[in-house]
This record gives structure tokens, C-alpha cells and sequence, in this order.
């Protein structure tokens, strides 16, 4: 067997059984859904009844609760691996880290793009925002984010998973990290949404992608050292 | 002061070079403390050996350290003669290790759990299917293959845990207190599994405090006391210190 058919074996094998138990159990997508939904309605609730104020803080709101969602998202698969020991196990096959970071990636962007398929819709019903032409615009963005959020987040959710205080050093330390990934995301569904006048969607399209590229080559080159001891 | 070495041979079996298990002066500490202390051990291939102490002896350490699952602060782990410290991805396809927690996912069926680790394995696809139907019927889990391991009595979380072990042919099995949770009709399960492992050649360390239940023949016991080698007893042992090489070659089936 080749070394890329056995890291595929690999990525497939992780992903499907992180996908295999949570649709299972219906925990994590039900779960992270409805706090992102209940998070949109508390903001909206927090800036008070002007339409207006509301329409224009909808992107940048959007993505903080897609991001806190999120965090829920690469948390709970990270602690599949801490429940009775499986991460030690999971360190001993003799499987390529980048393969086992891939398969934890993988695993997590479906239950994202879930969240933004929940969370693009719920955002236009709260804050009155109208969507029709910038959708294609905005399904890029929501991919592209949710993807380098994947990369970021499973790297971090690792680093921490065996930490005494991971529920706090987890967003402390992701948060900071992804905020070019937040800045280009919030620009380009600004854009998108005022029906990109300075064309300028594509640009911030293109720094998510590059943002998305380095992350997942500095997570694969480096999750061993995540998995290890 | 010459540091002792612990030999451990099946009697009758010639010294093999490379030993399966080979540590010098390894140590291990944590937070200050000596978990593991100056441990110098040659164990040849085939050879059951217990390692038994008190809680906080030092016995998981010790089987972390071998799985690679846990870096030592001192010394060398050669296993089979690779050194398995700087090298650890070279010897994990040669380890077999059924830890504290049974590591199984519990939203898994048994049958899907061992798929998983028979891919992360690296075993042929082809060969998946038949080696789990095997595994599980060996562990008579056969009619549970189907059914989550969530909802699993911890005797037979430990029963799917040790099936999984069956999946490949690991050269180095480490079984870290396997007796907790197992009746006595799993105990004679072990026992027949010590048993084949003994005659395939398979080196087995067992750390436990349960000893005198299994009725496999075990050819080394070491005593660990605060990290430290405190006794060892068993047909296969011998001890030699350096220089005193020949000692071993002169003691194949001494007890101490």
C-alpha cells in the first residue's frame, strides 16, 4: 500500500468515526446549533429594536457565533479522544500525525458548515437582513472560514485536551490566532452583503484561502508533537 | 556503585541478541518526584514477565514508557534493538498495549471500534472483516458485535479492548492491571491468550497487583517500590552487573 492510499485510509477512518458516533448520538450537531441560534438571539436582544443597527452589526455578529459554536464543535470531538483514554491509543497507531490531524479536520468542517447552513438563515430572519444575490459570496466565505477555523481549532483543541484547565486556555489561546481569519470573514460578508461595490469579496476570499492553507500545513507538520506526551 | 541488570529468559531459551526489552538506567520523573528509578532490564523474547508493587510503584510508568506512550527523563529503551526513544514510530507496529482506560469510543459498536483501530493499524482492508469475526469470537463477544460499547459492563469493555490486541500480531504485548473488572471465566481467557502469546514467542510484561490469579506461567516478577526495583523472583531470572556479563550466560534458570 502507497503512503498516500494509507494516509487516505487514515484521514477517512477518523473522520467517519467522529461523523459515525456524533449523528449517532445527535449531541454535537443538535447541541452547537441551537447555542449559535440562542447567540444570535441574545445579541440581537443586547443591541435593542433599531432594524437598521442591527442589519448593519449582522456580519461580524454571524461570525461570533458561528466561531463560539465552533469552539463547541472541535471541543467535543477533541474530548472523544480523552474519554477512557482513546487519545494514548490514538497516539500509538503507527499512523501518520498529519493523516490523524487531516481525519480531525475533516471530521469537524461538516458540523461547521452545518452550523453556517443554521446560522446564515437564523441571522437574516433576527437582524432583517437580506441575502438573495451575495449567497453564493457568502457560502464561499462560510466554507473557506469554517475551514481554516477546522485547522486552528482541532490544533488547539488537541494542545489542550490534557490540560487541567483546557475550557479556558482553549479560547484563549484560539481566539487571538484566528482573528485575521474573523477580520477577513467579517469583510467579506460585509461586502457581499452591500453587493460587493469595490469588488473586493474575492480579495478577502483569497486571504481566508491563504489563511486556510498555512494553517492546515502548520497543523499537519506539527500535530505529533500535539498527539505525543 | 555498578548498576544492577534484571535478565529475564524463558528457561531453556538461549540468549537471543537483540533482547525484546532492553532499558538501561531509565528513569522517569515527575513533578520532582521519582516515578521510575535507574531501571535496568533484559528481557528475552518469549519471556512472560510480571512487574507488581503498590499503587504509585511505578508499574504504569514503566509500561507507558515501553509502549512509547511516555518519554523517559533518563535513560534507553531498545526494543527488539531499536531504540525506541528516538525512534518510537519504528517499534509501535511491534506493540500491543491494553492500558488502564480500554480506549474504545462509546458511541461505536465493538465490531466498529475494532475496525478502527484494524485501519489506524495499517492492516490490509481485505483482511479487516475476518480478523475482527476472529478477535471477537475469541473474547466471546461475538454476539455482541453489533451493540455500542457504551452500554458495555466494564468486563466487557476490557474483553473488546483485549480483542482488539488480537487484531495484529504485536511482538510486544503490555497489559496494564488486565484483571480489573474480568470474571473468573475472562481470567481463563487470559490465561489461554498468555498461554499462545507464550508459544508464538510474543514477550508479555503484566503489570498488576493481582498476580495470583492468573495461572499462565510467569517467568520473571519484579517487585517495584517507589519507582525503584525492590525484588524479583522467577524461573528466568538472573542478575549480572557490568562486567559480570558471564554471569548471565552461567544463571539461565537461577531464582532469586
Amino acid at each position: 500500500m502507497t503512503e498516500v492510499t494509507s494516509d487516505v485510509r487514515v484521514i477517512i477512518a477518523v473522520a467517519g468515526k467522529d461523523w459515525r458516533g456524533e449523528l449517532r448520538s445527535r449531541q454535537l450537531p443538535i447541541g452547537a446549533a441551537f447555542f449559535g441560534a440562542v447567540t444570535l438571539f441574545v445579541f440581537g436582544f443586547a443591541l435593542g429594536p433599531d432594524r437598521a443597527a442591527l442589519a448593519q452589526a449582522a456580519p461580524g455578529l454571524l461570525w461570533l457565533a458561528l466561531i463560539l459554536a465552533g469552539m463547541l464543535v472541535v471541543s467535543r470531538l477533541q474530548q472523544l479522544e480523552t474519554d477512557d483514554g482513546a487519545g494514548e491509543q490514538l497516539a500509538l497507531y503507527p499512523a501518520s500525525r498529519g493523516a490523524i490531524y487531516l481525519g480531525k479536520v475533516t471530521a469537524a468542517l461538516p458540523f461547521l458548515l452545518l452550523l453556517g447552513a443554521v446560522l446564515l438563515p437564523a441571522t437574516a430572519v433576527l437582524y432583517s437582513v437580506v441575502i438573495g444575490p451575495a449567497l453564493p459570496a457568502l457560502v464561499a466565505t462560510i466554507v473557506l472560514g469554517s475551514f481554516g477555523f477546522a485547522a486552528v481549532g482541532t490544533f488547539y483543541a488537541g494542545l489542550t485536551a490534557r490540560m487541567r484547565a483546557r475550557e479556558i486556555l482553549l479560547p484563549l489561546l484560539l481566539l487571538p490566532v484566528i482573528a485575521p481569519l474573523l477580520l477577513a470573514a467579517v469583510r467579506a460578508t460585509v461586502a457581499a452583503l452591500a453587493g460587493d461595490p469595490f469588488s473586493e469579496v474575492a480579495s478577502w476570499l483569497g486571504l481566508l484561502a491563504a489563511f486556510d492553507l498555512v494553517m492546515v500545513a502548520v497543523g499537519a507538520a506539527t500535530y505529533g508533537t500535539v498527539l505525543e506526551e | 556503585m555498578p548498576q544492577t541488570t534484571i535478565f529475564v529468559r524463558p528457561p531453556g531459551v538461549p540468549e537471543s541478541a537483540p533482547a525484546a526489552v532492553e532499558t538501561r538506567e531509565l528513569s522517569r520523573l515527575f513533578g520532582g518526584g521519582v516515578a521510575l528509578g535507574g531501571l535496568s532490564i533484559r528481557i528475552e523474547p518469549g519471556a512472560a514477565v510480571m512487574v507488581e508493587g503498590s499503587n504509585g510503584a511505578g508499574k504504569t510508568t514503566l509500561l507507558r514508557i515501553l509502549a512509547t506512550a511516555l518519554r523517559p527523563s533518563f535513560g534507553t529503551v531498545l526494543l527488539d534493538g531499536i531504540d525506541a526513544v528516538a525512534t518510537p514510530e519504528r517499534v509501535r507496529p511491534r506493540i500491543g498495549l491494553l492500558g488502564h482506560a480500554t480506549a474504545l469510543y462509546d458511541d461505536l459498536t465493538a465490531s466498529e471500534n475494532l475496525r478502527f483501530a484494524a485501519t489506524m493499524s495499517g492492516i490490509p482492508s481485505p483482511d479487516v472483516e475476518p480478523r475482527i469475526g476472529t478477535a471477537l469470537a475469541r473474547v466471546e463477544m461475538a454476539s455482541t458485535a453489533n451493540h455500542r460499547v457504551g452500554g458495555f459492563s466494564a468486563g466487557m469493555r476490557r474483553r473488546v479492548a483485549l480483542a482488539r490486541l488480537l487484531l495484529g500480531h504485536p511482538r510486544l504485548v503490555l497489559l496494564d492491571e488486565p484483571l480489573t473488572a474480568l470474571d473468573a471465566s475472562a481470567v481463563d481467557l487470559l490465561d489461554g491468550l498468555l498461554a499462545e502469546w507464550a508459544g508464538q514467542g510474543t514477550t508479555v510484561v503484566i503489570a498488576s497487583h493481582l498476580a495470583d490469579r492468573l495461572g499462565a506461567p510467569i517467568h520473571g516478577c519484579l517487585q517495584l517500590e517507589n519507582g525503584r526495583l525492590a525484588r524479583v523472583s522467577g524461573p528466568g531470572i538472573a542478575e549480572v552487573v557490568p562486567g559480570r556479563e558471564q554471569l548471565a550466560a552461567a544463571l539461565p534458570s537461577a531464582s532469586w
